[in-house]
C-alpha cells in the first residue's frame, strides 16, 4: 500500500512537471535571433553602429504592423533578439521583419507552442484579423437584404467548419460585411478562409437557335459582336478542356456583352487580347444552366452533399441532394439536355451539364436520364481530400454572389479591451491565491494539501485547453471559474467528512479513507449532473443556438469537472495518505480547529 | 439540535416572495438589451499618427461613451461601436481629432445589424430547459433506491429553476433602476449558475440519502433536518470560496465582466439558500402530503423534536 502510494506520488509529480512545462509560457510568442555578419575589416565602432541601425529598422517594421507587445533587444556578440508576443506563426514573423542588412536569422522558435499547439484566445480576449467586404449586387437582384443574409450565413458556416471559434460576422450599412477572426495574425490566411472558393454553378454549352454548339472560335470570328443565343444575357465562360493538360478545367476567358461589343476578360477580370486566345478556339462557350422560369442552377439550391467512393470506378465522388426548388430546376434542365441514348450513347457536349466552382470546370458529366428526382453525383478525378473539401464547401453552402477583395483589412484589438486578458490572468491568480489561503486557514494541513491539488488542477486544465486546443474566450473562462468551484467543492466535501470521522474518534488513516469513501457518492452525482448539463449545452450550442460562448462554457466546464474529479481523488488522497505514518500525522491541530480526537 | 426543516414555512415564504418579485419584475421591466443584441452604429475613424488605445478609451468615456466597444486596427484606425446613434457626431469627431491629431479621411459611419440573433435568449432558455429535463432523469435514477425517487429529481430541478428565475428577476429589477444591460456576459453568468447551483443541492440530497439509508430516524423530517445541519458548513464554505473568486474578478477585471459576476453572485446566494433550506423542505412537505397547512405543521414538528 505504502509503496503503491509512493509510485502514484511520483507519477503525479511527473504529470505536474509535464503540465507546467506545457502551460508555460501561457501565451505564445515568436522568438527570433539575428546574428550580425559584417564584411571583413569592419571596426568595432562601426559594428556597434550597424547593430543600432538594424535595431531601429526592426522597431520601425514591427511598429508599422501595429504590433504593441514586442521586444527588440541587443545581445552580446552582435546578436539581436526579437520577441513578438501573441504571435503564432514563425514564418509570418520572419517575413514581417524581412531582410536586415548585415544580419541573418540564427534561430527562430515559437516559445508558447508545445506539441504544435498554442493556447488560443478568442476575439473578445485577444483580437484578430478584421476584414470588411463589399457585396456587389447584379442588376437582376431585387431582394438585396436576402443576399446579404445568405452571404453572412454562408461565411459563418464556412468559418465554423474550419474550427475557428467565436468569430464576429456583422453587416455594416446596406452592403458591407465585417468579419473578425480571433487568433489570426496572418491576414492572408484569414482572407483565404473567408474567400475560399465556393461559388458553385452549373453551366451548359451554348447553342444557337438552330441547335449548333458554339465554340470560342465562333466568338473570335471578326464579324461577331453579340451573343449567339441572344436570350441568354449573362456571360459565357471558356475553360481549358484539354484532358491531357495539367490546367484542365481552368478558366481561359470570360466573354461578356457591354451593349455594343463583346468583352473578353481573364481570371482577374482584366481585358485580354483576342489574338492570344486562338489556341483555345475549339473549347466550347458555357452559359448558365437555367430552369424554365430563368432561375440559375447554383450551389445555393443544394440541401446536402456527401463524399463517397464510386462503386463503379472506385474513385471518390460527391453525392449531392437538391432542395425542393433545386430538384425541380435540375429536372427541367435534365429534360432539355439529356442524352436519349442513355448510358450506351456517345459522349457529346450537347448533353453535358458542366459543374463549375469559381469559374473552373471541375466535372463535365453527361445527363443520362430526363428525371433525377433531386439527387446527383459530381465525379471528376478528385483525390479523397479534394472530394471532402468540395463536400465541405457544398455543405456550408455556396455564396449567393462571388466575393470581391476586402475593402479593408488589418489586425484588430480585443473587443473587451486590450488590457482585458492581462487583468484576467491577474484576477485568476489572485482568486486562486485567496481560495488557497482560505482553504489552508480553515482546513489546516489538509487545506494546504488541497491547495497544492488545486494548483495541479489549474495547470492540468490549462494544459488540456492548450493541447485540445480550446479557444479561451469569455464563455470558456466562465466554465473554468465554475469548474474551479467544483474542484474546491470536492475537497471541501472530503474534508468535512474527515472532520466528522475525527470527531468520531478515528485515526488519521481511517479518517482519510472514510472521508473519501463517504464523500464519493456526492462527488460522483454532482459531476454526473454537471456532465449532463455540459453535454446538452454543447449540443445545443453547436446546433440550435449556434452560440460559441455557450459551447466554450460547456467544453471548459466539462474538462474542468473531469480534471477536478481526478485531482480530488487521486492527488489530494495520495498526498494525504503519504502524510499518514509521518510525524505530522500525530499533530492534531494541523487537521481540525476543534482538536480532533480531543473531543 | 437546530431545527431547520421545521421552519420551512418561513423559507418557503422568502422564496415565494423572491419568486413573485422576480416574475413581476420580468413581466414589467424585462431587460434592457445591450449592444450585443441591438446592433447600433459604428463610427470608423483613421488618424494620421498612432494613437494610444488606453488614452483613447479614457477620452471616450470622459465624453460619455463608456459603454462603447472600441477596437483598434493597427495603431491608427479606431472603430467605435455604440448602441444609440451618435447625436453630435461632428462634435465628437472634432473633439477627438483635437486631442489625437488629424484624421486621414472623413470618418465612416455605418449602421450596425444586431450581432446575435434575436433567438439567442430564447435558445438559451430552451438549452437550460432541456438540461433540466436531463438532470431530472439522472437524479431520479441516482436516487432510485429512495422511496419515490421522482420527487427527488423534481425538487432538484425546482431548486435550479428557482435560482435561475431569481437571478433573472433580481437582475431585471436592479437593472431597471441601476441601468444594467443584459449582454452575453450575463447569459454566460446564468449558464454558470446551472453549474454551481446543482452542486449544492446534490450534496444535501446525497446526505439525506445516506442518513435515510443508515436509518437515522423513522421520521423523514428528522433525517432531513440532520442532513441539513451536517452539510451546512460545507455548503457555506464552497459558496464562500466561489464568492472570493468573484470578488477578485470584480476588483481586478471589473467593468466589462460586471454582469457575469452579478449573475453569479445572486445565483450563488440564492442557490445556497434554496439547496440548504428550501429544496429539502419541499421534499418533506411532499413526503407528508400536507401542501396546505405549513404553519400548522410547525406545531407537529416541535412535538417530534421534543
Amino acid at each position: 500500500m505504502a509503496r503503491r502510494n509512493t509510485l502514484i506520488l511520483i507519477l503525479i509529480t511527473a504529470i505536474f512537471a509535464l503540465t507546467v512545462w506545457v502551460c508555460f509560457p501561457l501565451r505564445s510568442s515568436v522568438e527570433l535571433t539575428y546574428q550580425g555578419t559584417f564584411p571583413d575589416g569592419t571596426s568595432t565602432e562601426q559594428k556597434v553602429l550597424l547593430v543600432d541601425e538594424a535595431v531601429a529598422t526592426m522597431h520601425e517594421r514591427i511598429e508599422q504592423q501595429g504590433i504593441k507587445n514586442y521586444d527588440v533587444e541587443k545581445l552580446d556578440g552582435y546578436y539581436i533578439h526579437v520577441s513578438l508576443s501573441d504571435y503564432t506563426d514563425v514564418d509570418r514573423a520572419r517575413q514581417l521583419i524581412g531582410d536586415v542588412t548585415n544580419f541573418k536569422l540564427a534561430e527562430s522558435s515559437n516559445s508558447g507552442e508545445k506539441f504544435g499547439r498554442n493556447l488560443q484566445l478568442g476575439l473578445d480576449l485577444a483580437g484578430g484579423v478584421k476584414l470588411v467586404y463589399q457585396v456587389t449586387f447584379t442588376d437582376d437582384i431585387t431582394d438585396q437584404q436576402a443576399i446579404m443574409d445568405r452571404t453572412i450565413l454562408t461565411i459563418e458556416k464556412r468559418i465554423d467548419r474550419f474550427g475557428v471559434t467565436e468569430p464576429v460576422i456583422q453587416q455594416l450599412g446596406a452592403d458591407l460585411i465585417m468579419v473578425q477572426l480571433p487568433g489570426f495574425t496572418d491576414i492572408e490566411s484569414a482572407k483565404s478562409l473567408v474567400e475560399q472558393a465556393g461559388y458553385l454553378e452549373f453551366r451548359e454549352v451554348e447553342k444557337d437557335i438552330t441547335g449548333t454548339l458554339i465554340y470560342l472560335k465562333n466568338y473570335l470570328a471578326t464579324d461577331v459582336n453579340s451573343f449567339f443565343l441572344s436570350t441568354e444575357t449573362a456571360n459565357r465562360i471558356v475553360v481549358n478542356m484539354d484532358g491531357t493538360d495539367a490546367n484542365y478545367g481552368s478558366l481561359v476567358c470570360a466573354i461578356s456583352y457591354d451593349g455594343t461589343n463583346l468583352v473578353f476578360t481573364d481570371v482577374n477580370g482584366n481585358p485580354v487580347d483576342k489574338e492570344t486566345l486562338t489556341d483555345y478556339g475549339d473549347m466550347p462557350a458555357w452559359i448558365v444552366a437555367r430552369g424554365n422560369d430563368g432561375t440559375a442552377l447554383t450551389g445555393s439550391l443544394l440541401s446536402d452533399a456527401q463524399t463517397n467512393i464510386s462503386s463503379s470506378t472506385s474513385k471518390p465522388e460527391v453525392d449531392i441532394q437538391w432542395n425542393d426548388e433545386g430538384a425541380v430546376i435540375f429536372d427541367q434542365i435534365a429534360a432539355r439536355l439529356y442524352n436519349p441514348a442513355g448510358e450506351g450513347g456517345t459522349y457529346s457536349l450537347e448533353y453535358v451539364l458542366g459543374i463549375f466552382l469559381d469559374n473552373n470546370l471541375i466535372s463535365a458529366p453527361q445527363l443520362l436520364v430526363a428525371e433525377y428526382g433531386g439527387k446527383g453525383v459530381i465525379s471528376g478525378g478528385f483525390t479523397l481530400a479534394e472530394a471532402q473539401e468540395l463536400t465541405n464547401l457544398l455543405k456550408s453552402g455556396s455564396l449567393p454572389t462571388p466575393l470581391n477583395d476586402p475593402i479593408e483589412e488589418g489586425i484588430t484589438s480585443a473587443s473587451l479591451g486590450a488590457e482585458f486578458i492581462d487583468m484576467s490572468w491577474k484576477a485568476g491568480l489572485i482568486g486562486l491565491g485567496l481560495v488557497m489561503l482560505f482553504m489552508t486557514i480553515y482546513y489546516r494541513l489538509p487545506g494546504f494539501i488541497s491547495s497544492l491539488a488545486l494548483l495541479f488542477y489549474g495547470t492540468l486544465t490549462l494544459a488540456v485547453c492548450k493541447l485540445w486546443p480550446v479557444t479561451l474566450s469569455l464563455g470558456s473562462i466562465g466554465g473554468i471559474i465554475v469548474s474551479m468551484g467544483i474542484a474546491v467543492d470536492a475537497n471541501v466535501l472530503i474534508f468535512e467528512r474527515m472532520k466528522e470521522e475525527f470527531r468520531a474518534g478515528r485515526t488519521l488513516g481511517a479518517a482519510i479513507e472514510a472521508g473519501f469513501h463517504r464523500a464519493w457518492s456526492a462527488i460522483w452525482d454532482s459531476n454526473m449532473t454537471t456532465f449532463i448539463a455540459c453535454i446538452i449545452l454543447y449540443w445545443l450550442g453547436s446546433t440550435a443556438m449556434h452560440n460559441a460562448a455557450v459551447m466554450g462554457f460547456a467544453v471548459t466546464l466539462f474538462i474542468g469537472a473531469i480534471v477536478s474529479m481526478f485531482t480530488a481523488v487521486l492527488v489530494t488522497r495520495t498526498l494525504l495518505r503519504s502524510l499518514n505514518g509521518t510525524r505530522l500525522a500525530n499533530i492534531s491541530w494541523l487537521y481540525t480547529g476543534t482538536g480532533g480526537k480531543k473531543q | 439540535m437546530m431545527d431547520i426543516v421545521g421552519k420551512r414555512a418561513w423559507y418557503f415564504l422568502i422564496s415565494g416572495i423572491l419568486i413573485v418579485v422576480s416574475v413581476v419584475s420580468l413581466a414589467v421591466f424585462w431587460f434592457t438589451p445591450s449592444i450585443d443584441f441591438t446592433g447600433g452604429t459604428m463610427l470608423s475613424m483613421k488618424f494620421v499618427n498612432p494613437v494610444d488605445y488606453t488614452a483613447f478609451t479614457e477620452k471616450l468615456s470622459e465624453l460619455g461613451y463608456g459603454d462603447a466597444v472600441i477596437q483598434v486596427t493597427g495603431q491608427t484606425q479606431f472603430d467605435i461601436r455604440t448602441k444609440e446613434t451618435i447625436p453630435n457626431q461632428q462634435v465628437l469627431v472634432s473633439t477627438l481629432s483635437d486631442t489625437f491629431g488629424e484624421l486621414v479621411d472623413a470618418p465612416d459611419v455605418y449602421s450596425l445589424a444586431p450581432r446575435e440573433g434575436a433567438n439567442t435568449t430564447r435558445n438559451a432558455a430552451i438549452a437550460v430547459g432541456i438540461s433540466m429535463l436531463g438532470m431530472l432523469l439522472y437524479v431520479t435514477y441516482a436516487f432510485r433506491k429512495m422511496p419515490s425517487s421522482f420527487r427527488w429529481g423534481t425538487c432538484f430541478v425546482l431548486a435550479l429553476l428557482h435560482d435561475i428565475l431569481v437571478t433573472l428577476g433580481l437582475f431585471s429589477l436592479l437593472g431597471h433602476f441601476l441601468g444594467w444591460e443584459m449582454d452575453l456576459m450575463f447569459i454566460t453568468g446564468i449558464l454558470a449558475i446551472v453549474g454551481v447551483s446543482l452542486d449544492n443541492t446534490i450534496v444535501v440530497f446525497d446526505r439525506m440519502r445516506e442518513n435515510q439509508r443508515n436509518g437515522v430516524s423513522p421520521d423523514f423530517e428528522v433525517v432531513v433536518n440532520r442532513s441539513q445541519i451536517e452539510t451546512l458548513g460545507r455548503s457555506l464554505n464552497t459558496s464562500i470560496t466561489i464568492l472570493i473568486t468573484c470578488i477578485a474578478l470584480m476588483l481586478f477585471v471589473g467593468g466589462s465582466i460586471e454582469n457575469f459576476i452579478i449573475a453569479l453572485v445572486i445565483g450563488i446566494v440564492a442557490g445556497t439558500f434554496d439547496s440548504v433550506f428550501v429544496a429539502p423542505g419541499l421534499l418533506v412537505v411532499w413526503d407528508k402530503g400536507n401542501w396546505g397547512g405549513f404553519f400548522k405543521k410547525k406545531a407537529v414538528t416541535t412535538e417530534v423534536q421534543s
